[in-house]
């Protein structure tokens, strides 16, 4: 884990300080070496494979590592390890491997697959996608390139679990946080905390890719420094743009932006405890906000209202009729109050959280705007652990989230919407959703996509009337760069994160 | 005090802001106005609104309350914990000390950060966790201050008196050390309300301080810290805010720690080190002035000030200065005239307050800077045989004397010499300041000097430092450090007094065995005590409150004193030399209340009316010997 | 003296242990659960079968006295444990860590008295006039700045606007020395600037109190110049108080530099202990501390030692 020099790095960190001596636009274009200058935004807690350890860590484990599936810079379903999967007649998925090496040279094999299938299943496992994973009752592999798992039910949406970059591959016996993986980089040192240090892979399956030579991610935690790095020169790209500095980057015409909605914020409600337990007064929560004041406010104008689910209008599943169906009424959530017996409103805590400024500006607007109907609100905001923590405990009355979707299927809201699903912080606390949670169960088991579009506009029908959540605001998800930086995407709504995989591509121009 | 009035009433305006604000006609602190964000001022908005379109000036005003409160709140919290630690642990030492201040001092282990940290975490974020933050991380500095003074009071006399006494130590506590840790205490207080509310911004910043939408400063920051390049503003207003408030209070903490330790400081420095001579000093009138002549007129002419004399003094007046306050101008010695020859040496006498060590101050320029010489003349003769007048010198014409030609013996040598260096180069310095000498030979001939002062084993004293010595063998250190380069003068400030009686003599031994070896030296001894002036001196000059009011040859003043004065002082010695002065009814009168006429009147059993009115002249009953009583002659 | 360190020592061992133990239980009081934490990172739900799998394989199941004795007995045996997060070595993040932090306090120490002693000595020589208030608004000024406003400001005029510095961040002296001093002084000229203030005052206060002793008549009357009489005989003695307190605010800063590694993006031991405490590493967390509070306690005993050889007056004989 120690900083190890290479030549190349050093070529690449000499020609960074180099730069600084020869000001102006000439530096801009000054050759990297091939090597892309990246700032994160964190430093991957760790290198496991298969747990969720966050965006960052999900940009690393798609640098070093392939799942069989991935999305394409469009937001399809791509083959990665896998050359074609299909459903055969018995209702299992069959997915046929391509020619694939790991990176120490040996083949990528249908052992591999199933052993990594297994090995994240497992009762011990510490995986992300551990529940869904156990649903496949059984991994068939007849020859070395065919990998067939069985279900207990059909599913429509298992090979979206393994686009995951929670769901990589890595080879048969590695440890679990390997960072030999079958993707275009090799990790070639790390400086925890600090840098990341990658070099393109010449056995990589994809005929020349990548394009870089490399990748140094250097970690900025600070929104605003970041920013300041790229100005300043010192990197080529840099993920999360905080929304203050898009304009900024978009008028520089020495950088250029590249943002998408994705992420979206929403309420939770405690619903075992008075009065969000009653579907009337969280449909007043939802009617009592005006959204464009978060969007402007915590997001400086980066993003959407969503008063709706969590289903972009670009989505194939987007119900329009139902868009504003949490359109701003304060006069309609007053009414809901008074039928629901708080006809002068009542007080409450909301929590959120001091560690991000958009989490405590969006609970800022909405204690605002639910004060305006009678709701007073207290702020609670403790620093990020302890958010989750009562969220997860359900030590709150209502609360401010903010979060993705796994991917663009209607299917990805599960986590969200899914009262079924253990108690989680990212969706309502104790709140059961029969009929959304059969919806859902429902879309998973159907192939058709007519059928599966009208099951989920059921659902969200349902889901606007007995209010799980309260979708508040899109907000936008920006990526920075030079000019000179070709080939990288920030991948279409709910896939923003799973941009990484597009690296591959990437070339300094 | 008047120092105080500037930050205590600028402190009183933001408290009043703060207090008052609820009922000033502001805006509403919550109210958004999100279309109207990031707005510059306007009439409605004077600083213009934030990024939530609210209020910036009512935001900083009421940010003030939560800042301020927070700060001021935790300081005086810790500063009663701390004292209360700190005062027990000093008093009761042993187990105590180890429960109060040392338990305290774990804290300080602690990164001040984490601490916080785990408190805002563990209570929840908000006023009240943060104040116990705050008073948990600062109590521990207070603790060690009022822990570190405590001690120093504990063993002065009358708290052992009291503890003698049977006086329940709690009492003792609360009522004699508590008003003398209180300065120290005071000052960290307002250091720690300054520094508390930049840890407050700090805390705030890191989303671990005040809950929004309540405002702070530190929130405000953090929030224009994001939008530095929508609105720079709004990251001034708050950051101004903080900086003049805490400058407020630095200027508080300064003012305060000169009130309650008020040192003479004159505005711009010690007047020694600036590199001019003061223009402030009025022009003085020298030798042939006006002023002196007016007063010689009245005292008579000077005795002596013949050729053979190696210093002249006179009609030397000291006087206080101090730019329009209290007492300036306040005369302490007045019209002095005394002469030295080469060899001979004069005695100055006098109780304490009489002016004669100001005298010899006077002639060196060492006098205290709120102290100035307003006229006379001092007339040197010098090595190269220019006649210099002292008293007209600046401070480098002083120097090129000082140690050299004319040099000093202070009285208390256990504080005179410089404690973290060596003797040897506190000697060899002097004799390297004035001759073209290398550190070796210096360093050999300040081994020389203390061999010759009668140190013991003066290669190794050489290296040792003032408090391994013996006090006199430290005063023979500094006698050793006044003779090294042979001055002509030497001006002995009680030499002698600080020292016990056996010692006291071997020093005055020494002294006369340095005078036989210098035989052209002249020396003047300031003391008070006529035993050691009847063995050492050959004339001897007596002071009375600033004045000269007797002078002579030794042995004819011992026998016949003119001035009633000398009288009573003769008389008050007991036989046998002991130490004090006993038995002259009365005291000296303080600078400010002279009496009109002779200032030793009312002390004086042969005063008459006619006393009373005029300040005496001169009088001169034998060629030799002067006196300033005008019924010298009933005088025995 | 080495009785005095003995006994010192073992008075220190016995803190360590007391904030080792204090931290660890306050550690335990604070909500969040690791295991959940690091399963839930990127706002992803984290699955409670994972969680618990997680928390047994940390061996935060066991009952707090075993998880205490565990760690302890590792202390004792030199081992800090690992990282909950990914395992790393907790010893071994400290040694890459410590010294970048050490790195910039002490610069930012040289740099604060190279500037501050003058300051504060010119300031009580002209005690009063307008070079005092000068030096003490601007004291005053560099107080109440606080470091992330500072940092800011700095980074977009000399980086953003000038481009004479790198936006912050850390390049190992060995790859790169000019650039890596370049980033050096982006955070210890800011911790330096607090710094400076408060030696200039204690210099100030200390110089003004030293001017009025007796030796320094003294020195006068011996008719040194004013350069050695300032040099040896006030400054000199004014110095033996401002390192006291430079050295107990050098033992504050080690660990307590955090906004300025946040600012600066500079991977330090203050940087490293939030990160930790985010995470609740308990392993890291108590690991940090631990050798925060030795230091602190070292630096403690180091600057007594130190007042000792400066004054000989002091006697360290108790």
């Amino acid at each position: 884990m120690t900083m190890r020099l290479t030549r190349r790095t050093f070529l690449a960190t000499s020609a960074a300080a180099g730069s600084l001596t020869f000001l102006g636009p000439r530096s801009l274009h000054a050759a990297t070496n091939g090597t892309l200058r990246f700032g994160l935004s964190a430093y991957p807690p760790s290198f496991d494979a298969w747990a969720s350890s966050g965006t960052a860590a999900g940009t690393v484990k798609l640098l070093i590592h392939r799942g069989l599936m991935s999305f394409a810079p469009d937001g399809s379903l791509r083959g990665e390890l896998a050359e074609s999967w299909e459903v055969d007649d018995q209702g299992a998925w069959v997915f046929k491997l391509r020619d694939a090496t790991w990176q120490d040279g040996s083949p990528v094999t249908a052992e591999d697959i199933a052993w990594n299938v297994a090995e994240a299943s497992k009762p011990d496992s510490t995986a992300f996608l551990r529940g869904q994973l156990q649903t496949i009752t059984k991994v068939e592999t007849p020859d070395d390139t065919t990998v067939r798992m069985i279900t207990e039910e059909p599913s429509a949406v298992l090979p979206g679990w393994f686009a995951h970059y929670n769901m990589p591959m890595i080879k048969k016996g590695e440890a679990v946080d390997t960072t030999m993986g079958a993707g275009p980089f090799k990790l070639d040192a790390t400086d925890r905390g600090v840098s990341l240090t990658f070099s393109a892979f010449d056995g990589y399956y994809k005929k020349g890719l990548p394009k870089l030579a490399g990748v140094k991610a250097t970690v900025y935690a600070d929104e605003n420094l970041r920013v300041a790095a790229l100005q300043a020169g010192d990197i080529d790209l840099i993920e999360y743009v905080p929304w203050q500095a898009m304009e900024q980057i978009e008028q520089n015409d020495q950088l250029k932006l590249d943002a998408v909605d994705g992420p979206f914020m929403y309420l939770t409600f405690n619903g075992k405890r008075a009065p969000f337990d009653d579907p009337k007064v969280r449909r007043a929560v939802a009617h009592a906000i005006k959204r464009e004041d978060i969007v402007a406010a915590a997001f400086y104008g980066r993003g959407g209202t969503l008063a709706h689910l969590p289903i972009a209008d670009g989505s194939a599943f987007y119900n329009p009729d139902l868009a504003d169906g949490w359109a701003y009424d304060p006069d309609k959530a007053k009414q809901l109050l008074a039928e629901a017996g708080h006809p002068d409103g009542f007080d409450c805590t909301m929590l959120s959280t001091a560690q991000y400024g958009m989490h405590q500006s969006t609970a800022e607007v909405c204690q605002a705007y639910l004060s305006m109907v009678g709701i007073n609100v207290k702020l609670d905001l403790p620093e990020w652990s302890t958010r989750v923590q009562k969220g997860n405990q359900g030590d709150y009355d209502l609360a401010v989230m903010g979060t993705t979707a796994a991917n663009n299927d209607p299917d990805g809201l599960s986590d969200i919407i899914d009262g079924s699903l253990p108690a989680s912080f990212v969706r309502s606390y104790g709140l059961e959703t029969p009929e959304i949670s059969g919806y859902l169960k429902k879309g998973r088991t159907t192939f058709d996509e007519q059928k599966r579009k009208e099951i989920y506009a059921e659902m969200e029908k349902v889901a606007i009337e007995t209010t799980p959540i309260v979708g508040l605001c899109w907000r936008s998800q920006g990526y920075g760069m030079k000019p000179n930086v070709t080939g990288f995407t920030n991948m279409p709504g709910q896939l923003t994160f799973y941009s990484g995989v597009t690296l591959e591509e990437t070339a300094l121009g | 005090m008047r120092k105080l009035v500037l930050p205590v009433s600028i402190i009183a305006v933001i408290l009043a802001l703060v207090l008052l604000a609820p009922v000033l006609p502001l805006a509403d602190v919550r109210a958004m106005d999100i279309p109207h964000r990031f707005a510059g001022p306007s009439m409605q908005h004077w600083l213009g609104q934030d990024e939530f379109g609210r209020d910036v000036l009512t935001r900083l005003i009421f940010g003030a309350r939560a800042s301020l409160s927070i700060a001021i709140g935790s300081a005086l919290a810790a500063a009663v914990i701390g004292a209360a630690l700190g005062l027990l642990g000093g008093y009761f030492r042993g187990l105590v000390e180890i429960l109060t201040v040392r338990a305290a001092e774990v804290i300080l282990c602690l990164p001040p950060l984490l601490l916080a940290l785990l408190v805002v975490t563990i209570l929840g974020a908000g006023f009240w966790p943060l104040i116990l933050a705050l008073t948990i991380l600062y109590t521990p500095n207070y603790a060690r201050i009022v822990y570190a003074a405590t001690l120093q009071v504990r063993g002065l006399d009358y708290v052992t008196a009291q503890r003698a006494l049977g006086t329940h130590p709690l009492k003792i506590v609360l009522r004699t050390l508590l008003p003398n840790v209180l300065p120290p205490l005071l000052v960290q207080i307002s250091l720690v309300i300054a520094s508390a509310i930049v840890i407050e911004s700090g805390l705030s910043f890191l989303g671990l301080g005040v809950v929004p939408p309540t405002p702070s400063w530190g929130l405000m920051i953090r929030a224009a810290r994001g939008a530095m390049e929508q609105a720079p503003m709004l990251l001034v207003w708050p950051s101004l805010a903080l900086a003049g408030t805490i400058l407020t209070f630095n200027l508080l903490c300064d003012r305060l720690q000169s009130v309650l330790d008020p040192r003479a400081v004159p505005a711009g420095g010690a007047i020694w080190l600036r590199r001019r001579k003061p223009a402030a000093s009025p022009p003085r009138a020298v030798l042939a002035g006006e002023d002196p002549v007016n007063r010689r007129a009245v005292a008579g002419t000077p005795p002596a000030a013949g050729p053979g004399d190696l210093l002249a003094i006179d009609g030397l007046t000291i006087a206080l200065r101090r730019a329009g306050g209290i007492g300036s101008g306040m005369e302490l010695v007045r019209d002095v005239a005394i002469s030295v020859r080469p060899g001979e040496t004069l005695a100055i006498v006098g109780e304490s307050g009489s002016g004669k060590t100001l005298t010899s101050l006077a002639l060196t320029g060492l006098l205290p800077d709120v102290l100035e010489v307003t006229a006379g003349s001092a007339v040197y003769v010098a090595r190269d045989g220019r006649r210099l007048d002292l008293l007209a010198e600046d401070e480098d014409g002083h120097r090129r004397l000082r140690g050299d030609e004319i040099s000093m013996v202070f009285q208390d040598a256990n504080a005179a010499l410089n404690p973290v260096q060596r003797i040897g180069e506190q000697l060899s310095e002097v004799i390297r300041a004035h001759r073209p000498a290398g550190a070796a030979e210096a360093g050999r001939e300040a081994v020389d000097l203390l061999r010759r002062v009668g140190i013991p084993d003066p290669d190794r004293r050489a290296r040792a430092y003032p408090h391994e010595l013996s006090g006199g063998q430290r005063q023979r250190a500094m006698i050793a450090i006044a003779v090294a380069n042979r001055p002509k003068l030497l001006l002995a400030d009680e030499p002698t007094t600080a020292l016990d009686p056996t010692i006291q003599a071997q020093i005055l031994a020494l002294l006369s065995d340095l005078r036989r070896d210098s035989p052209e030296m002249g020396v003047v001894f300031v003391t008070h005590n006529l035993a050691v002036v009847a063995e050492i001196a050959d004339r001897v000059a007596v002071m009375y409150a600033g004045e000269l009011v007797e002078e002579g040859p030794v042995a004819e003043i011992f026998a016949r004193p003119r001035h009633p004065y000398t009288a009573a002082l003769i008389g008050s010695v007991p036989e046998g030399g002991a130490e004090r002065l006993v038995a002259i009814p009365g005291t000296v009168p303080p600078p400010g209340k002279m009496p009109p006429g002779c200032r030793f009147a009312p002390r004086c059993d042969h005063a008459e009316k006619v006393c009373r009115q005029a300040s005496p002249p001169e009088f001169r009953p034998q060629p030799d010997r002067r006196t300033r009583c005008l019924r010298f002659e009933e005088v025995t | 003296m080495l009785r005095y360190v003995a006994y010192r020592s073992i008075v220190a061992i016995f803190l360590v242990w007391v904030v080792v133990t204090l931290v660890f239980l306050l550690l335990h009081l604070v909500p969040g659960d690791p295991a959940e934490l690091l399963l839930s990172q990127g706002a992803t739900a984290a699955d409670p079968q994972a969680v618990a799998n997680l928390r047994e394989r940390l061996g935060l199941n066991d009952p707090l006295w075993l998880q205490y004795a565990h760690h302890i007995g590792g202390i004792l045996t030199g081992d800090l444990g690992t990282s909950f997060r990914d395992g790393a070595s907790v010893a071994g993040q400290i040694v890459q860590r410590l010294p970048r932090t050490l790195e910039v306090i002490i610069t930012a120490a040289l740099i604060a008295v190279a500037a501050g002693v003058p300051a504060g000595t010119l300031a009580a020589i002209r005690a009063g006039g307008w070079v005092d208030n000068v030096i003490s608004f601007l004291s005053s000024l560099a107080l109440s700045t606080p470091v992330f406003v500072v940092g800011s400001v700095v980074i977009l005029v000399f980086a953003q606007e000038l481009r004479i510095v790198p936006a912050g961040g850390y390049v190992a002296f060995a790859v790169d020395p000019l650039r890596h001093l370049m980033l050096l002084l982006l955070p210890a000229g800011t911790v330096a600037l607090a710094l400076w203030a408060v030696i200039a005052r204690m210099s100030r206060a200390s110089v003004l109190d030293v001017l009025e002793r007796d030796h320094v008549r003294t020195a006068r009357a011996k008719g040194l110049s004013r350069r050695r009489i300032l040099t040896r005989h006030v400054v000199r003695n004014a110095m033996i108080p401002v390192l006291t307190v430079l050295g107990l605010e050098m033992g504050t800063l080690i660990g307590g530099t955090v906004l300025v590694e946040f600012v600066f993006n500079w991977p330090g031991l203050s940087g490293y202990l939030v990160s930790a405490v985010d995470a609740r590493d308990y392993p890291e967390v108590v690991g940090i501390v631990m050798v925060i509070s030795i230091l602190f306690v070292f630096l403690n005993l180091v600057v007594d030692v130190v007042y000792a050889v400066l004054d000989p007056r002091i006697s360290l004989a108790r």
